[in-house]
């Protein structure tokens, strides 16, 4: 009887095993966003703008499916179910802004916009700018840039953002320069005179 | 000829060229006057290609505090000097964005001189001291761009220094071997490394710099010694003094044009122009992101290489090179007009294969 009951609980074990195994959701990628953004920034970009891994979610390097502990994997399948908005997830595979669309918008939403990726803009919206270099996140996803790194944005952009953000420091500059100029001219008259006499 | 002769003529020929009794304050420059004609904005290209350098000396100087020449840290301390040092990125920017004017106002000063005949005796170690300025300068920017080690940098490095090396195949018996010798030198290893890396670090921080300095050094007397240029066909009604009329305004430029190339490296990042993949970290064991190029300044040489045989743009660039540096005795009797047009034609060139060369190649390649 005993020996019926061990057999019984190890097939269940074993089913189970093999059912959360083979139900377990594939590493899927969306390079229907990539086409979408590289097309309408002439811009080149890969996975790296929303992933860990500039390769994608799937491998065994850094950032990808196959090197994820038992920890990373839950956090994994808790941010796989996140399809509505503001679930706080955290997915291993993801990187800041990965995450941050999928908790503005939900993974229902993203997968929707799948077929129409101009869409992804307007619903993550205008507030959020996680490098802080004055172009909204939505913006860098349009213009291919990396929503991660304040160091990189579309130049004509930056140059305007960046002009009001440190106009003292341009003003100081351009009185400093001019004061040395001035002073160097009269350095250099003064030496001429010096010279004649 | 004897051997008395030559070492007379030779004697003769430097002594045209520096001559000892012009080597005083007075003549080199209290005496020294700047003509003013149509041209005259042309004798302030060379004084800011050195400004420039001075610029690229100090802001060089303060990155070296920071960065790391090892293929494990260089990406690293480039990154943190953005980020972490105090002013670290606006020094990063001033040293890519002045490289880049460098590069330019050397290459205008070489069109202006070359219009302006500026090459004729005595001024033809000027000439030539000016032309391996120039390739000094493109070697500055050639070594200056593996540092940072990204993707970009090392595989545009690689395609570099693999060109040199197909150099080989079109050259005789045992002389197939130097340029493959030549890389080997430049590389250090099997593949670009951090044998490299070192390299190409001790020639952009030492060895171009000392190379540089003292030829500028020669430049720079020998244009004082000799004066500036005529520029033009009939002599200039009009002189001003060199000390301290020009010299006023050239500061005047040089301040003008820090200030601009300030408010440049303060709001828009260099790397701001790349595609973000290029800029990661280089990867040994990942495979070659799209869109590997070399910086602007290497476009006019590298388009044609992607349309053209290899043989055509080598034998382009031997006869270029030949005729930049025997300038002075090839168009000895070349009229300025004549110059002039083949300075527009050669600017032309340049601006066109430089801003448009991705479309021509576009074009043709589908």
């Amino acid at each position: 009887m005993q020996k019926y009951r061990l057999a019984k609980l190890c097939f269940a074990l074993s089913t189970g095993v093999l059912f959360s195994i083979c139900t377990a959701p594939e590493a899927k990628t969306y390079p229907e966003y990539q086409a979408f953004v590289e097309k309408n920034s002439k811009r080149s970009i890969n996975c790296a703008m929303c992933h860990v891994n500039e390769n994608g979610p799937v491998g065994n390097g850094p950032g990808q499916l196959g090197s994820l502990n038992e920890e990373e994997m839950k956090q994994l399948n808790k941010a796989r179910a996140a399809l509505e908005p503001g679930s706080d997830a955290e997915s291993p595979i993801l990187n800041d802004f990965g995450n941050k669309i999928i908790n503005a918008i939900g993974k229902k939403k993203f997968l929707e916009y799948k077929s129409a990726p101009e869409k992804l803009a307007p619903a993550l919206g205008n507030e959020n700018d996680m490098d802080e270099d004055g172009i909204s996140d939505a913006q860098e996803y349009l213009d291919g840039t990396d929503p991660l790194n304040k160091f990189h944005g579309d130049p004509q952009k930056l140059f305007w953002i960046n002009l009001i953000r440190y106009k003292s420091h341009v003003i100081l500059t351009v009185i400093a320069v001019i004061s040395i100029n001035f002073g160097l001219l009269n350095l250099v008259k003064g030496f001429s005179s010096t010279q004649k006499k | 000829m004897s051997l008395n002769s030559i070492l007379n003529s030779t004697f003769q020929f430097i002594k045209e060229r520096f001559p000892v009794e012009k080597l005083n304050y007075h003549s080199m420059v209290e005496k020294k006057e700047v003509p003013v004609h149509k041209m005259s904005w042309g004798y302030y290209t060379g004084g800011l290609t050195m400004f420039f350098f001075m610029i690229q000396v100090i802001t060089g100087l303060f990155l070296l505090f920071y960065y790391q020449p090892t293929v494990s840290e260089a990406n690293v301390s480039v990154e943190y000097i953005n980020k972490y040092v105090a002013g670290g990125s606006l020094i990063r920017n001033m040293h890519a964005w002045s490289s880049s004017c460098m590069i330019f106002c050397a290459v205008v000063h070489l069109l202006t001189a070359f219009a302006m005949k500026s090459f004729v005796k005595p001024r033809e170690i000027t000439w030539i001291a000016g032309v391996l300025l120039l390739f000094i300068t493109f070697t500055f920017g050639f070594t200056g761009y593996l540092l940072p080690w990204n993707q970009i940098a090392v595989n545009a490095t690689k395609v570099g220094l693999q060109s040199i090396e197909y150099i080989g195949e079109y050259l005789p018996g045992q002389l197939a071997d130097i340029p493959r010798i030549i890389r080997e030198t430049f590389q250090g290893e099997a593949s670009v490394g951090q044998s490299t890396l070192g390299r190409f670090y001790a020639l952009h921080v030492v060895i171009l710099p000392l190379a540089l300095s003292s030829l500028l050094g020669l430049h720079l007397i020998s244009v004082q010694i000799h004066g500036m240029s005529q520029g033009v066909d009939k002599p200039a009604k009009k002189s001003e003094k060199f000390m301290s009329i020009f010299i006023f305004k050239d500061l005047s430029l040089w301040a003008f044009i820090f200030l601009c190339l300030f408010t440049v490296s303060l709001c828009v990042p260099f790397d701001s122009f790349l595609p973000y993949p290029l800029l990661a970290p280089f990867n040994p064991l990942g495979s070659t992101p799209a869109g590997i190029k070399p910086e602007w300044y290497f476009f006019f040489v590298y388009y044609p290489l992607e349309l053209l045989p290899f043989w055509v743009i080598l034998l382009a660039s031997m006869a270029v090179v030949g005729v930049l540096i025997f300038t002075p005795w090839i168009f000895k009797g070349t009229s300025r007009k004549t110059l002039g047009f083949i300075t527009i034609l050669a600017s032309l060139y340049l601006v066109v294969m430089t801003v448009f060369g991705e479309q021509i190649y576009e074009l043709f390649k589908h």
